[in-house]
């Protein structure tokens, strides 16, 4: 049976194309660059996109589930770069076994300490991650001395090299680690218990609690979450090059928070899915390389960026803004709507 | 100030608590210049026991009030944001190294080619902002963030990413020497041209903060902004000149840093917008809305100002100085939210 | 209607509960027994909803004891009340927007596969829980896509699905049709049939009499009584409820009315009320009823300019008004005090003064300052009209009890000197001290000239206060009916569509 609102809510076509949006877009743009763009079915430029793409996407696994329970987190770009200095720099003396899940902790705890923040003291997730944004980029510069960690052991490509060696014509152990950790938290999302339970919170956090949700604890779990799965970006992204520039994660930023909105998690909370993040990763990254292939420089690149980010947020702040309106409406009135409107032809007594 | 005191007292015998916040109560009794006097206390402590030295000199204030009127300038503007209710304004980074960057391309027109056209751009942006966050509601942090990302875009694009300089843009000395002189002019050889510009500038916001119908339309907005629209306030429109003003002051402390650094470049202004952010939380304003004033911001940048004297003077790294001030940020705001909760409730 | 009563479900014990200040559930004694519907009325603020809250579990303070199928229990958290069996269904609802159907009925525990939940037997239990309720709608669609009304009987599933042997209703009609309103009796008869006990709390006497076998009548926190339906008046039971006969509570004093001063015509807003025809005068209280959802302040926000008309004109003092924004409205003299205080009406973080000036700015304004100060002498007579406690200007709004944040409310509107001020249920949750002194105020203000219009869900209050009361039913103007007229019977029967013997 249809819902009465359905009677208000109108084109149904419509609906569909702004539920599956991220879809429809991925295939256009798939299609716009192969046609279009030189060399795109290049090996190299496949195995560009796929590199940039794994390191992302892992960042926005845990920005998207921090999202989904209506937070924000602004500091993962510099925990990305505080994971690649210490995964690097601890690697002489832990080795990588020893210096990644250092890292990946240290992710973690970044993450502990915004959740408990936000979930404990009550501070509005902005603030908070803004502050520790920050702090981490000071600490990155003090550990640092302000200089790029490199290495340059014999070994230092090995473990960077092992990430990028294809098992397959594309698929590297890099990607192969993206893609388990995606499919993981996808159907942990959305086939747990646990996993809904986080839209529960964001969706609205009372009924969580009435439903004996412990939401203070999905809160800090997700920013954990957040903050480690940042970690692993940042690994990935120093192991990539063995080298840790001090701006690494900066970009990232951006991209992550694009990606998410553009992919269908609202900001709101409640709603969207890892995989729809993902695909929208993939998405704008076939846009930037294509970008670039036509000759374009990084400038119209970032410009592009901004923009497509900018278009989504305006979007959805006009779908807001066209919703209320048509909040409280009578459906038997706006039946009789259909029929014609009341006015002059009808005057009352 | 004195409504606090006498709230507190009619309260105990009304048997309503009104909830107590020591650190809060003080902070808005003592004002912010209290904690600044506290510091300048502070360091003339130190200096005595000759843990650092230079402190109390001329000299060293003179170099501290140079670094707070750059700071101050930008806050006064992203003040009438936060007062607004809506956190603050991201893209004021950007919207500062578009300012100078335009101002250095049309310094070939001359002087006040240049700054008309800075202020055109700076303008633009505030507008957008207005129409995008005021009219269509949409999330400020994440919009004036996307801002951001795009007006980077647009000056590395139209600039290929290059750096530029007056004197590659004009040879005429005049316009070169006023250009400069944004940010080293003295008078009387003591105080620079920004800190009379953010003299005014505060002077001018306190009195649109406080004694305008603009003010009490946006402190009932910042506060309350649904009952501000059921009181007739055209809220949409409130919220939109905060944004211009906020773009209006980047404008102005673009211009001034692009004089200081004498280049135009995209990273001009990088850090101002969370910077100015703690100015305006340590200042007393709180990110709710409605609450503050620009002294009170003006007196936070004093505080981080001096706050950085004396930890440079102590040999604090300048990484680890942002360390500790983005701790106090978290401290401060937590500090605020609390005091805010237990000041607002209702027992109906 | 029979009440199998098998057993006592429910018993309160000489519960109360206190807030700082006052006394919210005086000593009140209350049983359910299975199987019965049993009604709690009373006034706002007559202590009806904080009794069921502290069957809800939301105190761990009251004092008192509770007994659920003769065991005593101690309700001190929500999660406890559950187990206990208690379900709670209130106004506002507590779903999760952007969630599904099904997730929202079974929040929390989602049927398990394994590891995963089995989305099919979740589809499937949701149905069954849906089907209940006669819903039948496609488990998986989100709430925020299908229709209050709808959301409401999901709510209803929800509760359903923790197998309460006690169910609250609060006001579950409020915002319903007749034919809604039918579907629900029908749910609340199976449930009773059943063996659940049933707590239905609401306004309407004549549902109350279809549908509850008993009733209990609370007032200033302490109960009045308790009747058996089939031997109460409703009469007796409107008597208990005000404690005096309604006419002789308001005091009604002369007033001379005056020429047509709104005149109002075919206003519609497409979707919330259409062809809208009424006219007010100099001095008079128009009062407007309807259930709420009928599209009154739907109406109000028209006249007063938060909404545009898609259709139709006001006239005021002869004069077209058509212009865009609340401050233009403002300033033509049309005021509108909301319904809902808190978040529409008070800024609760600013103080008194600021409250009660933030209607007039543009008045206070000369040139480019504002002067806050030549309000001062307005702001502290109005304090001492209205008797505001305490008469601090610089108090903190949000810190005063509900009667008195009304009254600030009230100052406010007062203080823009309206021609026609509109109050939107200006009496909800205050406390009949500040009540008696709100209705007093308004009174003055007709008498002063001023046009009052008085949309309002408590009748006593309409039926005291205005010489004419127009009907809303449904987004239309159904009938008017001047004071002779009046009687809270007949204000409710026709808000609901029926006729008055």
């Amino acid at each position: 049976m249809r819902s009465d609102k359905k009677i208000l809510a109108g084109n149904k076509r419509l609906a569909w194309v702004d539920k599956y949006r991220i879809f429809v877009l991925f295939a256009l743009v798939f299609l716009f660059m192969s046609v279009f763009a030189p060399r795109f079915f290049n090996v190299f430029n496949l195995t560009s996109i796929m590199k940039t793409v794994a390191m992302n996407a892992c960042v926005a696994i845990g920005f998207t589930i921090v999202m989904i329970c209506g937070q924000l987190d602004l500091s993962i770009g510099t925990v990305i770069t505080f994971a690649g200095v210490l995964g690097l720099s601890l690697k002489g003396s832990l080795g990588y076994a020893g210096s990644v899940p250092v890292a990946i902790a240290a992710g973690a705890l970044v993450g502990l300490f915004n959740g408990l923040l936000v979930a404990k003291a009550k501070i509005n997730s902005f603030i908070v991650t803004l502050g520790t944004m920050t702090i981490l980029q000071g600490a990155i510069y003090t550990l640092t001395g302000g200089n790029t960690i490199s290495l340059s052991t014999p070994d230092a490509f090995a473990v960077s090299d092992f990430l990028a060696k294809p098992l397959l014509p594309l698929v590297t152990p890099r990607i192969l680690i993206t893609v388990a950790l995606v499919i993981g938290f996808e159907l942990f999302l959305r086939r747990t218990q646990a996993g809904r339970n986080f839209y529960l919170v964001g969706g609205n956090k009372n009924t969580a609690w009435l439903a004996g949700i412990k939401t203070d604890g999905y809160t800090v779990i997700a920013f954990v979450l957040s903050g480690a799965l940042a970690a692993v970006g940042g690994v990935f992204f120093a192991m990539e090059s063995s080298a840790a520039t001090l701006k690494m994660g900066d970009q990232s930023l951006m991209y992550v928070i694009s990606a998410t909105i553009i992919g269908g998690t609202a900001m709101s909370g409640g709603k969207g899915g890892v995989f729809r993040t993902v695909v929208a990763i993939l998405t704008l990254e076939m846009l930037y390389t294509g970008i670039i292939l036509f000759g374009l420089g990084n400038e119209v690149k970032i410009f592009i960026a901004g923009l497509i980010l900018a278009a989504v947020v305006l979007y959805e702040a006009y779908a807001v803004y066209k919703h209320e309106k048509e909040v409280g409406k009578r459906p038997e009135l706006v039946k009789e709507l259909a029929v014609g409107k009341p006015g002059a032809a009808d005057k009352p007594a | 100030m004195m409504g606090n005191l006498s709230a507190k007292a009619a309260s105990a015998a009304d048997g309503r608590s009104v909830g107590s916040n020591r650190l809060g109560g003080f902070v808005n009794q003592a004002g912010i210049y209290g904690i600044a006097f506290l510091f300048i206390a502070l360091g003339a402590v130190l200096q005595s026991f000759g843990v650092i030295n230079n402190f109390m000199s001329a000299q060293n204030f003179l170099n501290i009030i140079d670094a707070v009127a750059l700071l101050g300038i930008v806050t006064v503007g992203m003040a009438f944001v936060t007062y607004s209710g809506h956190y603050a304004d991201m893209s004021v980074p950007t919207t500062m190294a578009l300012a100078g960057i335009v101002s250095v391309e049309i310094l070939k027109y001359g002087f006040v080619p240049a700054v008309a056209a800075a202020l055109a751009v700076g303008l633009a942006i505030g507008a957008i902002n207005a129409i995008v966050v005021g009219r269509l509601k949409a999330n400020p942090i994440i919009w004036t963030l996307a801002m951001n990302y795009v007006t980077m875009g647009v000056i590395r694009f139209v600039w290929v990413n290059k750096q530029i300089y007056p004197d590659m843009k004009t040879d005429d000395a005049l316009t070169l020497a006023l250009f400069d002189n944004i940010f080293r002019f003295r008078f009387f050889d003591l105080i620079g041209l920004p800190v009379l510009v953010l003299v005014i500038l505060m002077v001018a916001g306190q009195f649109l903060l406080m004694r305008t119908a603009y003010g009490a339309q946006l402190k009932l907005t910042g506060s309350a902004r649904k009952a501000a629209k059921f009181s007739g306030i055209n809220v949409e429109r409130v919220v939109g000149i905060a944004f211009i003003l906020a773009a209006f002051t980047a404008t102005i402390g673009g211009l001034t840093v692009t004089s200081l650094s004498r280049v135009g470049a995209w990273y001009n202004g990088a850090g101002y917008d969370f910077k100015a952010v703690t100015a305006i939380v340590i200042g007393g304003m709180t990110l709710a809305g409605g609450r503050g004033s620009i002294i009170g911001v003006i007196g936070g940048a004093f505080v981080i100002g001096l706050m950085n004297n004396i930890m440079t003077l102590l040999g604090i790294g300048t990484f680890s100085q942002d360390m500790i001030r983005g701790a106090i940020f978290i401290a401060v705001v937590g500090i605020n939210a609390k005091s805010l909760r237990s000041l607002g409730r209702d027992d109906a | 209607m029979n009440a199998d009563r098998i057993g006592l479900a429910l018993e309160m014990r000489q519960v109360s509960k206190r807030f700082p200040g006052t006394i919210a559930v005086d000593e009140v004694s209350f049983e359910v027994y299975a199987g019965e519907v049993h009604a709690l009325v009373g006034e706002n603020g007559a202590g009806k909803s904080t009794l069921m809250k502290m069957l809800a579990g939301s105190f761990n303070d009251y004092t008192g004891k509770i007994f659920i199928n003769d065991k005593e229990v101690e309700l001190h958290s929500p999660s406890v009340a559950k187990k206990f069996g208690i379900g709670m269904i209130y106004q506002e609802l507590s779903l999760a927007k952007p969630i599904s159907i099904a997730e929202n009925i079974l929040a929390g525990r989602l049927p398990r596969k394994g590891f995963f939940i089995d989305r099919g037997a979740m589809r499937t239990e949701a149905k069954r829980l849906m089907g209940k309720v006669g819903l039948d709608l496609d488990p998986d669609l989100p709430i925020e896509d299908i229709s209050q009304h709808e959301a409401q009987l999901v709510e209803i599933a929800k509760v359903l699905g923790t197998s309460p042997c006690i169910l609250v209703m609060d006001e579950p009609t409020s915002a319903l049709s007749r034919e809604e309103v039918e579907r629900l009796f029908d749910i609340i008869d199976g449930l009773r049939k059943r063996g659940l006990a049933i707590v239905y709390i609401s306004h309407h006497l004549p549902e109350i009499f279809r549908i509850a076998d008993r009733v209990t009548v609370m007032r200033d926190g302490k109960k009045v009584g308790t009747k058996d339906i089939a031997e109460a008046s409703r009469e007796e039971i409107v008597q208990m409820m005000v404690g005096r006969s309604v006419k002789e509570f308001y005091k009604r004093r002369e007033r001379t009315i005056g020429e047509v001063r709104l005149r109002v015509r075919g206003l519609s807003r497409w979707g919330f009320f259409h062809d809208v025809d009424f006219q007010a005068r100099r001095g008079e209280i128009l009062g407007i009823c309807g259930l709420s959802g009928a599209g009154r302040s739907e109406l109000a926000r028209v006249l007063v300019g938060l909404d545009q008309a898609d259709a139709g004109g006001i006239e005021l003092d002869g004069a077209e008004v058509r212009g865009e924004g609340m401050a233009y409205y403002l300033a033509k003299g049309i005021a509108y005090l909301s319904e809902d205080r808190k978040s529409e009406g008070l800024a609760l973080r600013l103080s008194v003064e600021d409250n009660t000036l933030s209607a007039v700015i543009p008045r206070l304004t000369r040139g480019i300052f504002f002067n806050k100060k030549d309000g001062a002498a307005t702001v502290r007579r109005l304090l001492k009209e209205l008797s505001v406690y305490p008469p601090d200007p610089a108090r903190t709004v949000g810190n005063l009890s509900g009667g008195n944040q009304q009254k600030v409310l009230l100052a406010k509107w007062i203080a823009s000197d309206p021609k026609v001020l509109i109050l939107d249920e200006p009496t909800r949750g205050v406390d009949i001290g500040a009540k008696l002194i709100i209705h007093d105020a308004v009174e003055k203000l007709a008498e002063a000239g001023n046009t009052v219009v008085l949309i309002s869900s408590d009748l006593p209050e309409l039926v005291g206060l205005s010489d004419r009361v127009m009907i809303m039913r449904k987004g239309r103007f159904t009938r008017e009916m001047s004071y002779e007229q009046c009687t809270e019977e007949a204000l409710l029967l026709a808000a609901n569509g029926e006729e008055s013997a």
